[in-house]
């Protein structure tokens, strides 16, 4: 997951592409959606950085997981100021980049030999159910493939995927 | 430069189901149609291929196939006493963009048409004669199955003029199945 996010926030999304980042500027109401003049990037380091200096006593890594835990739920619950950027809105950035991460197909740079898809049971990029259509009841235990691989388990990446650009 | 094209019979402004499905039935008349469309040209092969099109983060949660927001920005609110705001990224409303528009990441949610549906079209709005020399048009072209029946009245299979000239749903046959299964 880490990997993952580290492409996402290098890459074109991290670096704002089809983020409109004109004014004007000012904080909305949730229904709004995301209203600060940061890049996704942007707003990771900010907030990192707020967080390492306010944990600078006790860095996060260091902390037991009891405490990690409540650290986590006080971004959540909002109300802290992380350099400009409000806890809550860094706590959804980081619970989105770590649920894609964990589940997005591993040409992304997460979810490494499809881990999270053997333990849900979900099959991946098949191409075609048209067998299977109109049988119910059926127990679907194929083991997943990857967007990068074809029926015959060769793999073949895709350089238009836009996550594996530097 | 100025560069004046050969005429053609029709234009149509945008290329995705409105345009589309009149360029085709124009093109079937034998006029010459030319259709204009922002965006990339997109095509069965290989922008619709397999695996490469499941790809969810690239499709679903990044919008892949949606207006570009740097491009195209829009201000929204919810009520009038809010300021409205741009919308940075597509959440509520999903535009798309290149050939075929919206129409080819078609969200929304069609609900099967209820027997009291087509009841209550029949009686209050839109006789099925003035639907009849269209319905096949979206549904055959978009390659979807339509879930509304040729008229058919006298309870003969759908599809089948009947013989009296009158005109009827197949929903006639739906609802006595229906009463069947309650009784």
């Amino acid at each position: 997951v880490p990997n993952y996010i580290d492409k996402q926030l290098a890459g074109a999304w991290g670096t704002g592409e089809r983020l409109y980042r004109s004014g004007p500027w000012q904080p909305g109401t949730p229904k709004q959606g995301y209203q600060l003049p940061l890049t996704p990037a942007e707003l990771f380091h900010t907030a990192l950085r707020a967080i390492n200096q306010e944990l600078s006593q006790t860095p996060f890594a260091q902390m037991s997981s009891d405490q990690q835990d409540e650290y986590l739920k006080s971004l959540e619950g909002g109300g802290k100021d992380l350099g400009g950027v409000p806890g809550d809105v860094f706590f959804t950035h980081l619970w989105e980049c770590t649920l894609e991460g964990f589940f997005s197909d591993p040409v992304y740079g997460g979810n490494r030999n499809m881990v999270s898809w053997r333990m849900i049971g979900f099959p991946g990029a098949y191409a075609s159910y048209y067998d299977l259509v109109d049988q119910h009841g059926i127990k679907i235990d194929r083991s997943p493939t990857s967007l990068a691989e074809d029926v015959h388990g060769r793999v073949h990446m895709n350089p238009n995927i836009p996550a594996r650009s530097p | 430069m100025v560069q004046r094209l050969k005429p053609v019979d029709v234009v149509t402004i945008g290329v995705e189901l409105t345009g589309s499905l009149a360029a085709l039935e124009l093109a079937k008349e034998g006029l010459t149609i030319v259709g204009l469309e922002r965006g990339a040209a997109r095509f069965t092969v290989p922008d619709f291929q397999s695996p490469a099109i499941h790809d969810e983060l690239r499709f679903s949660i990044r919008k892949g196939m949606m207006q570009d927001n740097t491009k195209v920005a829009v201000t929204f609110r919810n009520n009038w006493n809010e300021t409205a705001l741009p919308i940075r990224r597509w959440e509520s409303f999903l535009p798309g963009q290149g050939l075929g528009g919206s129409f080819v990441h078609w969200n929304g949610q069609s609900f099967r048409a209820q027997v009291a549906d087509f009841i209550y079209k029949t009686h209050h709005e839109q006789p099925p004669s003035t639907i009849e020399p269209y319905k096949h048009c979206g549904s055959m072209t978009a390659g979807r199955q339509c879930t509304m029946k040729s008229p058919s009245r006298t309870g003969g299979r759908p599809g089948r003029k009947p013989s009296d000239g009158s005109l009827n749903w197949g929903f006639r046959q739906r609802t006595r199945a229906l009463t069947k299964v309650k009784t």
